[in-house]
């Protein structure tokens, strides 16, 4: 409702469980997001990817027939096909290489969230309309078990995360999950000052290049994360 | 050993005991009748003495033979026994006759070939017996692990599609409500009320997702044991090296140990040596698959920790092989090898 509304989001659904199918449809449609077609496969979201060129595709990780991860691979290929297609994809449980697979995937929005996130309607509703922008929305446990793994990694020698301090650390998480900095300063409960300066002070610590951009940035410091693991 | 020779010699003094009176009293009378009569010439009472003797030897292996506990040696053990004081009373007489040519010896072969044909035959027989019964055994308990790995899958992937994905539902629908009634501008506590009711949704889908790895890792399942291996240690929160090479899928039993074998080698490390680096190696050769995780933290990991144990039975019920190296200052290193029928 805050947003200027633009012209409405497409999005097509691909669920094969029709209680989560349904429930999310009408969850979309109640918030003023235009759902052109669900589907049930990876196949069904080719077709219908081909004919309504939609904007967004939330996808299920497992698919019929293998229930694997049919999901990854047919929205990666969709985007192969539509590279404008931003990606939402839901799982039951996060996958940290999944995510890796998505973003590397191109330049258009990208999101990779848990299931259950669809119950903060607000939310789930600002993550879909970010991702369709092309913007990025990552879940809160990939964030966290990245930032987990390179802060304690630095037993021997200190990382340069154990620089920042805890209130630059939460706005490192909130970013990487793709916020942008007016819900950063929200869900801080910081001014929007405050957070600019954190940010900056974030990427002078970590040495990262100032990006213009919310997409951009994501990606700068998931590279950064990723990089600083192996 | 020693068990056995103390009962042997509890068996002889029972026999032996209850004769000695009679036997004693009969021995001395027989020498007092020679002193008298022959005056010291030929030892005649050297026969009956000879008799007395092999009766006491009969009876003494007779009482230890049923004071045994396993029935299913008596037979032969008492045989054996029998046999032996049958050579040796032969013996006896060779040497009472004045020697020469050594008699005894063809009595006491036809014993042992008497003794050994069923004994060999019998021996064959149970080996042959075992060979079949290893060999059933085997392919049973494999075909039970087996079984066990894809249910624990089924099970996994039952939790995903039924009560997960009803509690993702339920949660959603709550949190729709909870929207509408704070939208119309509800009573405050009303959508208090549907909000714990959304969270408490939330928390058992993140109890039953934290169950369902427990059971089999989605990822194991959807990706393959190198995904799975890097997934752990991406979320291990060290620094850890993968190297794997693993050209197709082994049984879902063993990708299952050696998954677990390489996560709670990880949760190991962590405890013990926090932040030094882990190397991970896994390969498959020769339908075996091979796991190594070694750090170069302290060492010291206790190898009888309850962890530890659990895996090597999980390993040992795949006939692998699981050994654990920790030694203080060293690091530690953990191998295991599984075989992939």
């Amino acid at each position: 409702m805050s947003e200027p509304e633009p012209a409405p989001v497409r999005v097509v659904i691909v669920e094969d469980h029709a209680l989560l199918r349904e429930g999310l449809l009408a969850l979309l449609t109640e918030n003023g997001i235009d759902v052109v077609a669900t589907a049930e496969d990876g196949p069904g979201l080719l077709r219908i990817v081909a004919g309504h060129k939609p904007d967004l595709a939330i996808c299920d990780v497992r698919l019929p027939p293998t229930f694997t991860d049919e999901g990854i691979k047919a929205a990666l290929e969709a985007r192969r096909r539509l590279p404008s297609l931003a990606l939402l994809v839901l799982s039951q449980y996060v996958e940290p290489a999944y995510s890796g697979e998505l973003l590397a995937s191109g330049e258009s929005g990208v999101g990779y969230l848990l299931k259950e996130r669809v119950s903060e309607v607000r939310t789930f509703v600002d993550a879909v309309r970010r991702v369709a922008a092309g913007g990025t929305a990552l879940d809160r446990e990939v964030v966290g078990s990245l930032m987990r793994e390179r802060h304690s990694s630095g037993a021997g020698g200190s990382s340069p995360l154990d620089t920042l301090t805890v209130r630059e650390r939460e706005t490192l998480e909130l970013i990487a999950q793709g916020k942008t900095n007016a819900a950063v300063a929200r869900e801080l409960v910081v001014t929007l000052g405050a957070v600019e300066k954190h940010i900056s002070n974030i990427f002078q610590k970590l040495d990262l290049p100032a990006t213009d951009g919310d997409h951009r940035r994501v990606l700068a410091v998931l590279t950064y994360l990723r990089a600083t693991g192996g | 050993m020693s068990e056995r020779r103390s009962t042997i010699s509890r068996a002889l003094t029972i026999g032996t005991v209850a004769l000695a009176p009679p036997f004693v009293s009969l021995g001395l009378l027989l020498l007092f009748i020679w002193a008298l009569t022959a005056g010291g010439g030929y030892f005649w009472p050297m026969w009956p003495y000879w008799a007395l003797v092999v009766i006491t030897a009969l009876r003494a292996i007779h009482v230890w033979d049923h004071s045994r506990p396993d029935e299913r040696r008596r037979p032969f053990d008492a045989l054996l026994g029998y046999g032996a004081v049958w050579s040796l009373g032969l013996i006896a007489i060779w040497g009472m006759s004045g020697g020469h040519y050594f008699w005894p010896v063809w009595p006491m072969l036809g014993f042992l070939i008497l003794l050994g044909t069923p004994w060999i035959w019998g021996r064959s027989r149970t080996n042959r017996k075992l060979e079949v019964r290893v060999d059933e055994l085997t392919r049973t308990r494999a075909g039970a692990v087996d079984v066990q790995a894809s249910e624990l899958r089924r099970i996994e992937r039952d939790l995903h599609d039924g009560a997960q994905a009803r509690l993702v539902a339920l949660s959603m629908q709550l949190g729709r409500a909870e929207d509408r009634l704070a939208g119309k501008g509800a009573d405050a506590g009303d959508v208090e009320l549907v909000r714990q009711a959304r969270l408490e949704a939330t928390a058992a889908i993140t109890e039953l997702r934290d169950l369902a790895r427990g059971i089999s890792p989605p990822v194991l399942a959807d990706r393959g044991l190198e995904a799975a291996v890097q997934s752990l240690a991406d979320r291990s929160g060290m620094h850890v090296s993968v190297n794997a090479e693993i050209d197709h899928r082994p049984p879902p039993a063993v990708e299952n140990a050696a998954y677990f074998v390489v996560a709670e080698a990880l949760t190991n490390a962590a405890k013990h040596s926090p932040g030094a680096p882990v190397r991970i190696t896994v390969w498959l050769e020769h339908s075996e698959l091979g796991i190594v995780v070694a750090d170069d933290g302290l060492g010291g990991a206790d190898p009888g920790g309850s962890g530890l144990i659990g895996l090597r039975q999980r390993v040992e019920a795949l006939d692998g092989w699981l050994e654990v190296r920790s030694p203080a200052g060293e690091g530690t290193t953990v191998r295991a090898i599984l075989p992939c029928q």
